[in-house]
């Protein structure tokens, strides 16, 4: 006897998972139906088939640098949120150390603060000191939000992993960094990896933080946002949501492949 | 560790003491781009700087206009909208997570990469998505006409611009995020205890309220958690679906800051506020964890 | 007009002044002088960088791009930077009050007085805006503060009523529709402080700019006994169209552009309330520490052009403040009366004014959205 599920429950759990799916992508359906609609205003009934949206914003150079920029953004925050990551996981997973419940609680804290809180936060940081805002200011606001999502997919990795290993190598005479860099970082890159994938995603997406913090650079988010509240620019936002909601899913799905045939043969192991 | 302390060697206690000083630089990241601007919210919010030039002193106005000025029953309003989403998101997403750890599906990772898909696309574009199906002459409506079960012009007009509606699209937003924590719980959890509980004659039904349930509590609460405080300082969602009723909290925040006649003062307090009741949930939620923790084992 | 004081003007080297003053007195003789205007301005022009501009949503690389065609051409190192559109004044103010640093940016008639008493801004120098000699005077006059040109006007304007006249039957042509039960969930207004304007104009206020405390209180509780009839304020003109063109709002406070688009499709009536409309005057305004003031003068100088002008008509349904830009439609220009001079004044329109009040006005409007 299946001790979970009757043979009725997992139908019932069948068609419920179905109808969720179906909740989770109709609207993703509906943007990619009105990206081919002749109309500029997205009603229906729908007014025919076009491909001028989406040649429209290959040509739309504002919609190209925001979305430079965002990239920018994203790689050098989640570098930086990854490298601190990592130190941040080895320093907690090695050591037992008076405050080690503090730093876990500092690392995990901003999962918890309300974007917006902490988009103004730093708005007054740097308004009290007197810095420009600029990509950096946006970037030091998306490493805050993705330090911890990068230390809760690094730790429990790591933890995974055999202490010996590394011991063994400092044994024979390797440094630490060279530890590290043969054993430790070999051993979690999988981890490193959806890491910085997490980090890099969560960045280029992110509206709340980026709008307190953004200078004359525009993220791609913003650009959207403001996008949104200009009518005509609508049908082409709605062919890029196509274009980057496809390349987003693609990259997901690449990444998890990725990771199993890296991870299969290290867990055989 | 036990070995290390076992053994120890010259070598072993350099790398040992190396170890905390490698959290130097996430804690210092930390301390001045996450505690400093917290402290100097708290600076603004008793007028000891402020955004306006001239001379400026210790005042609690801000504090007293938080209590006096009608934002607490937006608060109220508020927290009542996100904890309706976090209970109905995690009350959907148990059986998800559920069906997904425990039927013993083969395909359970895909299925759940499925699921998780959405959340990593562009929250604005699949909010903007909801607009199209909301509105008057939106699918929903479209649709509604052309089975004729509504008259033309007479749509459903609670759709879209009301709490329904963000309530709606929070919930759309976090679904996928919530069924992750459930699904860890539950797929770490010791499927011999329920062959035992079947063994004893359990029933189903009593297998999960006995067994399940109550091991799979901290997921849950996490869950919960992952939701609520999110959703109940959210702005952006409130802002594109909301219109007059769905006016939130966070909306006050950002008028109060960036959209609106400035009043840092004042926002300051609101957003220091926020903080705590959320410091507070966390807190009292941890606790009841840890308790909930040691009577299990 | 004392120009010695002005920091822009101290840039200029006497001689330079005396050559611009030359040219200024001598305008009438074409080519030549404004050749030599241009070679003196890019002379002295040492500026470097994108100019950094902050506009409304459709005045940017998002539609506008005819407005500073002509300054694209010009200065093709200097292309504007647009930053986040404006969404409304208090919401510039409070980004350049913490830190945004644009050039120029564009606030209506009503602010001109707050901002040049701000100390954000600093006045222009006419002399160095060619188009300048054909802007409507009274217009101009509407951008000095204490004899300085603060702003230079640009478009103009009405904020008004937009029906539909297949839905809504107004029992008058009044400010009135906007509340009016029998259109409940039907109705949108505008996210700003201007609401306690309107309703002060609707409730005859003695002057719904500076209402007295006691008719305050009136207007922000008509507001927020009103507050149901509103399905949503919109803040942004995607909200409103969308929202007009699906049907799901009949009635909207809205401005002649919105108008202009929503004809295409649909039966709507631009409603001048018996109260009489506000009338509304962009104003370009430099920033104190812009360190482009010249190419702040040259951008503004394409957008007042005749041509400009007359593209803004066409297009978004505005008039612009160059008396010699004409639309190519005469029922555009009738129906907007492009050609009346005054259109923006009595008695036609009370022209947006500032309100002393100001930081009193925003605080209630945030109190009755948040009722």
């Amino acid at each position: 006897m299946d001790v979970a599920l009757s043979r009725n429950g997992r139908r019932i759990m069948r068609v419920f998972f179905a109808l969720v799916i179906v909740f989770l992508y109709a609207p993703i359906v509906i943007l990619v139906i009105f990206s081919f609609n002749k109309g500029s205003v997205p009603t229906f009934p729908l007014t025919g088939f076009t491909l001028h949206w989406y040649h429209e914003f290959l040509t739309n150079s504002d919609m190209q640098a925001a979305l430079k920029t965002s990239a920018i953004v994203a790689a050098i925050s989640s570098v930086i949120a990854v490298s601190l990551g990592i130190l941040a996981s080895i320093g907690l997973r090695r050591s037992r150390f008076r405050g080690r419940g503090v730093v876990t609680t500092l690392v995990l804290v901003p999962l918890v603060v309300p974007l917006v809180v902490l988009g103004i936060s730093l708005l007054l940081l740097f308004h009290a000191l007197g810095i420009q805002l600029s990509i950096l200011t946006i970037a030091i606001g998306h490493v805050v939000i993705s330090l911890p999502y990068t230390v809760l997919i690094l730790l429990p990795r790591l933890e995974q992993i055999d202490v010996s290993l590394a011991e063994a190598a400092y044994d024979l005479g390797a440094g630490p960094f060279t530890t590290f860099r043969r054993v430790t970082l070999p051993l979690i890159l999988p981890a490193v990896v959806s890491a910085f994938l997490v980090a890099f995603t969560t960045s280029f997406d992110e509206y709340a933080v980026a709008s307190f913090l953004a200078g004359p650079q525009q993220t791609f988010p913003l650009f959207l946002y403001s996008a949104l509240r200009f009518p005509s620019q609508l049908p082409q936002v709605i062919a890029v949501a196509v274009v980057v909601i496809s390349l987003t899913i693609l990259v997901i799905a690449a990444a998890e492949i990725l990771r199993r045939r890296v991870e299969a043969p290290l867990e055989a192991a | 560790m036990t070995q290390a302390a076992a053994a120890p060697s010259r070598r072993r206690r350099r790398l040992k003491l190396a170890m905390p000083a490698l959290l130097g630089l996430p804690v210092s990241w930390l301390v001045v781009f996450l505690v400093a601007p917290a402290v100097i919210v708290a600076l603004y919010s008793v007028n000891e700087l402020s955004l306006f030039p001239g001379p400026h002193s210790f005042a609690l106005g801000g504090w007293y206009r938080l209590f006096h000025g009608g934002f607490m029953s937006l608060f109220w309003k508020s927290a009542k909208m996100s904890l309706i989403v976090s209970a109905l998101v995690v009350a959907a997403a148990y059986p998800l997570a559920y069906f997904l750890a425990l039927s013993g599906t083969r395909r359970k990772y895909v299925l759940l990469l499925l699921l998780i898909a959405p959340f990593l696309t562009s929250y604005l574009l699949r909010v903007l998505a909801w607009k199209v199906i909301l509105s008057d002459g939106g699918v929903i409506n479209t649709f509604l006409v052309w089975l004729h079960l509504e008259a033309h012009g007479h749509s459903l007009s609670f759709l879209l611009y009301s709490r329904f509606a963000v309530m709606l699209v929070l919930g759309y937003v976090w679904l996928p995020f919530v069924a992750l924590p459930i699904f860890v719980t539950l797929e770490t959890l010791d499927f011999r205890l329920l062959e035992a509980a079947s063994d004893l004659y359990a029933s189903r039904l009593q297998a999960f309220l006995r067994v399940t349930l109550p091991l799979s509590l901290p997921g849950v609460v996490a869950a919960f958690l992952f939701v609520f405080i999110p959703t109940v300082g959210e702005f952006v969602t409130p802002s594109l679906v909301g219109g007059q009723a769905g006016y939130m909290y966070g909306n006050q925040i950002v008028d109060l800051f960036a959209t609106g006649f400035p009043d840092w003062e004042t926002g300051a307090a609101l957003a220091l506020f926020l903080i705590g009741v959320i410091a507070v949930l966390t807190i009292v939620f941890v606790r009841f964890l840890r308790i909930g923790e040691a009577r299990a084992a | 007009m004392d120009v010695e004081g002005e920091p822009l003007d101290r840039r200029l080297s006497r001689a330079d002044m005396l050559r611009l003053a030359a040219l200024a007195a001598g305008a009438g003789v074409v080519a030549g002088p404004a050749a030599a205007a241009d070679a003196a301005i890019a002379r002295l022009t040492k500026e470097t960088g994108r100019l950094q501009v902050m506009d409304w949503a459709g005045y940017g690389n998002d539609g506008g791009q005819s407005m500073f065609a002509a300054y694209v051409k010009k200065y093709p190192n200097n292309k504007p930077q647009f930053a986040s559109p404006m969404t409304n004044e208090t919401n510039a103010y409070g980004r350049i009050r913490a830190g945004a640093h644009p050039d120029l940016f564009r606030p209506y008639v009503g602010w001109v007085k707050f901002f040049a008493q701000s100390g954000l801004v600093q006045p222009w120098n006419p002399k160095l805006i060619r188009n300048f000699e054909h802007l409507n005077p009274f217009m101009v006059k509407a951008g000095q503060y204490r004899g300085k040109q603060y702003g230079i006007p640009d478009d103009w304007g009405f904020d008004a009523i937009l029906y539909r006249k297949d839905k809504v039957h107004p029992k008058s042509n009044s400010w009135g529709l906007l509340f009016d039960e029998r259109y409940k969930g039907k109705i949108a207004w505008f996210d700003d402080l201007e609401m306690i304007t309107i309703a002060g104009l609707y409730l005859k206020a003695k002057n719904p700019w500076n209402q007295t405390s006691s008719e305050l209180k009136r207007s922000v509780n008509f507001l927020k006994s009103k507050k149901h009839v509103a399905r949503f304020n919109w803040s942004s003109e995607t909200d409103l169209w969308q929202a007009f063109g699906s049907g799901e709002v009949w009635i909207a406070y809205a401005w002649p552009n919105d108008w202009v688009q929503m004809k295409k499709k649909l039966p709507v009536v631009y409603m001048h309330p018996k109260e009489k409309p506000i009338a509304w005057v962009g104003m370009f305004m430099l920033l104190k520490n812009s360190p482009r003031p010249h190419l702040a003068h040259a951008y503004v100088d394409a957008w007042s052009s005749a041509r400009s002008g007359k593209w803004l008509e066409d297009n978004y349904g505005y008039g612009h403040a160059n008396v010699e830009a004409k639309p190519s439609s005469s029922q555009l220009l009738k129906a907007l009366q492009l050609a009346n001079p005054k259109a923006v004044t009595l008695p036609n329109a009370y022209l947006d004014r500032d309100i002393p009040q100001r930081s009193t006005y925003a605080n209630l409007w945030e109190e009755v959205k948040r009722a």
